[in-house]
């Protein structure tokens, strides 16, 4: 592993990462190291985050209703804020999905016209 | 509704997030180390050394600080920072249209700074009340007689111990009056204002003198036997150097030594709002014993829960013991229990609220008024507003952006209105003609200032709302492709509705003020049946001669004539010589000077009259002189000649009318008591007790003139009646030096008291609708001058096309004129019923008054002129310059 490149603000489309985080907790509670360790590989290392900018995004989804947050124990005994999703934002992230589906689509056979 | 719902629950998280700062501080750090640290352990796991992995995990993670800051902002409220900005661009565009910024700011500034002034007396009287603890339970006690109307009578000393013992309502009750003294010593004597009191009477009002004590029950128990006194916080600076070790000595009053035994805090000053000293009541010469001799109040505090009405039933219970047990005395005899605050300021309260109902219209018109700026302005700004909707603006933040410059504009106008109020405050005490108490101190403290941003910052909103109303924010895109000068229909209804509304409020303030000073007029053109002008009224206590003042004197007798230092003629003689007097009097009481005293007579072989309607008159004994020096007129007989003997009497017509209203008065008999007077001469009716009418319908009975140790001057000069009072002392003092001379007042000042209330008043009115005209009229100018510069270009082509100017003219002062046509109609009606609720303030004068048509007349006249200017300027319409400026 190199120098990381210093990530620039274009590496996400706005708006996705807050679709990236609802999506990583889709499948239960996690803190906020595993929801950027998620995201990395998940995306095979191609989304790269400062992960840093992780817990503005988190905190904003908090203060908004879609996560909800709880302190406990990581499995090597230290004190985490583990985030799991509202109802709220369950369905928050099938709107996502469903509006990035539609875009994705639409791109990609704009793409695909010669 | 999801929106609303992840609003509400974002708004209740950062509010407990703000309440919880430290927890939330500790937990964010907590996050983000944990977060470091297990990236940091990742690296290791790989090989790195502790120290790389950690560098390494932290450049991975980025400016910790900067994140930090950024997720902190997640749980603030952003409006702080975009509010900051608002305020910023608000106060930008305040700054780039100078003109407006300063004339908006003054509208409002005195506005506002007017509420201020004339609420700092609403809050000096109904917020502060009186200084005392608990003054909402302290009542006064007025004995009253049943006669053709309730007459207020005072009490007598027996009946108030009967209260007293008999009454359940009351945590105690103390007699007080007030009297005067001549203090003498080292200096010059003077003439004191004093208060005889019940010992409880400090303990009730909660007052506890600075040194020594106040008077014990014991020495208030024997009348005329405990000479001891309290001194005023300023008698005892004045007089006494502010030297506590007064305390336990002597001083001499009426020739008298007093025990000095305590001083009173400062600005205590007694209920008379006058006194420099305190005495026990028993000091004060009223008989204990004489059930039918009245003339004190009562001061007494409600038990807590007894509310005034039940104290009143109470006492009017006792009052019907008494008035069986003793039926000569007291006979239709009752007592009022009266709120001491109404009794102190009751007369102060309806003109307050009146003046800051007026206050409360000038500033509506004021608003108006900005806002027809503002939405003269909001139109300048449609393209602005309309760019900055199209980059993003939400229509919520371009109402908030509207409202912060509205409420940033009263804020500056608050700021300069309490600046404004503040000077005024002052001035407004000064220039009062009333008399008020010194314990009513207007001054802008936290309640005034509350009401003072309060206004602000309603007026703030409303004039944020007003141009964000009446602009469709929502059709801004149309805006944008309009020219920036169309204005819309709406904008000109909602400017003449403005318009409407100011006319409307100047018409009501305006007919108001007329009212008032009609009804001043006619006060003060009362005739009191007296002429007070070049005539100066002069209180006299000449002391007794020494070998006289062994023997005290006896209580309740008015009529002994005492052994004094000098004879009264002795200094009539002196004062009538002096230059530029023209005729001279004494008398034992003069017109309005408050000192008269009244009793029962009979009309001899008069059988007509009960009780009820027993003829009571007030006497007055007064020199040959009086009725000229006076300007009184005669209406039958002769006045008074140094022959006459004392059984001459002089009658008011009142009398004559009465008793004798066929027969010649003159030589018929009137009985007093025992004492039997013939009527030598009858006078005129005067106002001798107040103004615009006595306080009873009784009429004056004069007699000779005798010799006694206070009595009253009337001189008559042609010079400036205040300038005599030296010269008059000075011969005074040269008949003895321990003749006292004090309270020299023109006649024509007591007249100007009287009346000095509604005239305040009337002149604050005055002003305030003056102010409410001038803004109603920039008002009309304002909005048709507008009229004519939306039009400018139809104008001028008419011109060009040979239209007649004065067809213009005509078209623009019509449009004018039905807008004030209509604010004056509705205006008209408003003051009508206005008028009929001020009865109670007005002196014969209806609302239907012509001063009242008059003022609406004065309003529609100026409010036309206003039309009339921006009219002329249509017929000067350039067309060519006109249609160029497209």
């Amino acid at each position: 592993m190199g120098e990381p490149r210093k990530p620039a603000e274009g590496d996400f489309l706005p708006g996705t990462l807050d679709m990236l985080i609802l999506k990583a907790l889709s499948r239960g509670q996690a803190h906020g190291y595993a929801v950027a360790e998620f995201i990395r590989r998940a995306s095979d290392e191609v989304l790269k985050v400062e992960e840093g900018a992780l817990y503005p995004a988190l905190h904003r989804l908090e203060v908004r209703g879609w996560l909800r947050s709880t302190w406990g124990t990581s499995e090597n005994n230290r004190r985490a804020k583990y985030y799991r999703l509202s109802a709220l934002g369950r369905r928050e992230l099938e709107n996502e999905a469903a509006y990035w589906n539609r875009v994705a689509t639409a791109v990609t056979r704009v793409m695909r016209t010669v | 509704m999801m929106r609303a719902l992840e609003r509400t629950i974002g708004v209740y998280r950062r509010v407990v997030a703000v309440v919880r700062r430290r927890r939330l501080e500790r937990d964010l750090n907590d996050e983000l180390a944990f977060h470091l640290a297990m990236r940091a352990a990742d690296h290791a796991r790989s090989g790195a050394t502790d120290e790389d992995a950690a560098r390494a995990a932290r450049r991975q993670f980025g400016n910790v600080t900067a994140i930090k800051e950024q997720t902190r902002d997640m749980w603030t409220f952003p409006s702080f920072e975009s509010i900051r900005q608002d305020v910023r661009y608000g106060s930008r565009m305040l700054r780039r249209s100078p003109g407006f910024t300063i004339v908006a700011v003054l509208a409002l500034a005195i506005g506002i700074g007017a509420n201020t002034a004339i609420f700092s007396l609403v809050d000096g009287l109904f917020i502060r009340g009186l200084p005392y603890p608990d003054a909402d339970r302290l009542v006064l006690l007025i004995g009253n007689v049943q006669r053709a109307a309730v007459e207020r009578r005072g009490n007598s000393y027996p009946d108030f111990l009967d209260w007293k013992t008999r009454s359940t309502s009351f945590v105690g009750m103390a007699a007080y009056t007030q009297d005067a003294a001549t203090l003498s010593g080292s200096t010059e004597p003077e003439r004191l204002t004093l208060e005889s009191v019940s010992p409880s009477y400090f303990s009730l009002l909660g007052v506890t003198p600075t040194y020594g004590r106040v008077f014990r029950d014991a020495e208030d128990a024997v009348a005329g036997r405990d000479a001891v006194c309290v001194l005023s916080d300023g008698l005892w600076k004045r007089r006494f150097g502010a030297d506590p070790a007064i305390v336990g000595q002597t001083i001499r009053l009426d020739g008298r030594a007093y025990t000095v035994v305590g001083i009173m805090p400062a600005g205590f000053t007694g209920l008379t709002d006058l006194a420099e000293l305190w005495r026990p009541f028993m000091m004060s010469g009223w008989d204990p014993a004489a059930r039918g001799s009245r003339g004190f109040n009562a001061l007494a505090r409600l038990r807590p829960g007894v509310t005034p009405a039940a104290a009143q039933a109470e006492l009017a219970g006792i009052s019907r013991q008494l008035e069986r047990a003793y039926p000569d005395t007291n006979a239709k005899r009752a007592v009022e229990v009266a709120p001491l605050a109404d009794e102190l300021f009751g007369t102060l309260k309806g003109p307050v609220v009146i003046l800051m109902i007026a206050v409360l219209i000038v500033l509506l018109v004021a608003c108006a008024n900005v806002a027809n700026l503002l939405i003269g302005r909001s139109e300048a700004r449609q393209r602005e507003i309309a760019v900055r909707t199209a980059l993003g603006a939400g229509r919520q933040r371009l109402v908030r952006q509207l409202i912060t410059e509205s409420v940033l504009l009263t804020g500056i106008a608050a700021v300069a209105g309490v600046g404004l109020a503040y000077l005024a405050i002052p001035a407004l005490v000064a220039s009062s003609p009333i008399t008020l108490p010194t314990f009513f101190t207007p001054a802008i403290d936290l309640p005034v200032l509350g009401f003072t941003v309060g206004a602000a910052a309603a007026c703030g909103l409303l004039l944020g709302l007003a141009p964000a109303l009446h602009t469709r924010l929502a059709g801004l895109a149309n805006a944008l492709k309009d020219s920036a000068r169309g204005s819309s229909a709406q904008s000109w209804h909602s400017r003449r509705l403005l318009v409407v509304t100011e006319v409307t409020l100047a018409v009501v303030l305006a007919v108001t003020a007329g009212l008032m000073m009609r009804s001043v007029q006619k006060l003060t053109a009362i005739d009191p049946g007296f002429n007070p002008r070049g005539v100066l009224a002069v209180s006299i206590s000449i002391p007794r001669a020494p070998q006289d003042s062994q023997q005290p004197a006896t209580p309740g007798d008015r009529t002994a004539a005492p052994k004094l230092v000098a004879s009264s003629r002795v200094l009539l003689e002196r004062v009538q010589g002096l230059p530029g007097v023209q005729s001279a009097a004494l008398a034992s009481d003069l017109p309005l000077d408050g000192q008269s005293g009244a009793v029962f007579y009979q009309a001899e072989g008069d059988t007509t009259t009960d009780a009820q309607t027993r003829p009571r008159a007030y006497v007055h004994r007064v020199t040959p002189g009086f009725f000229q020096t006076l300007g009184i007129a005669l209406h039958g007989g002769r006045t008074f000649m140094d022959t006459d003997p004392a059984q001459s009497v002089i009658v008011s017509d009142r009398v004559v009318r009465r008793f004798w209203p066929t027969q010649d008065p003159i030589g018929e008999h009137i009985q007093i008591g025992s004492n039997v007077f013939s009527i030598i001469g009858v006078v005129d009716e005067t106002k001798y007790r107040g103004l615009p009418d006595n306080p009873t319908a009784d009429p004056d009975l004069y007699f000779p003139f005798v010799d006694r140790g206070l009595q009253s001057l009337a001189v008559r000069t042609a010079l400036d009646p205040a300038a005599l009072g030296r010269s008059l002392r000075a011969a005074i003092h040269d008949v003895d030096p321990s003749i006292v001379v004090y309270g020299e007042t023109p006649l024509e000042d007591l007249v100007a008291t009287q009346t000095a209330p509604p005239r305040f008043t009337t002149w604050l009115m005055g002003l305030f609708a003056g102010t409410a005209l001038l803004l109603a009229v920039i008002g009309v100018y304002g909005v048709m001058a507008y009229f004519v510069a939306q039009r400018r270009r139809e104008f001028g082509i008419r011109l060009a096309l040979g239209a007649d100017p004065r067809g213009i003219l005509k078209l623009v002062v019509a449009q004018g004129a039905r807008l004030i046509a209509i604010g004056v109609a509705l205006g008209g009606v408003a003051s009508y019923f206005l008028g009929r609720a001020l009865q109670t303030v007005l002196f014969g004068v209806e609302p239907t008054d012509p001063s009242a048509v008059a003022a609406v007349a004065l309003l529609a006249v100026v409010a036309l002129l206003a039309c009339y200017l921006p009219a002329r300027r249509a017929t000067h319409v350039d067309p060519a310059l006109a249609l160029r400026n497209e």
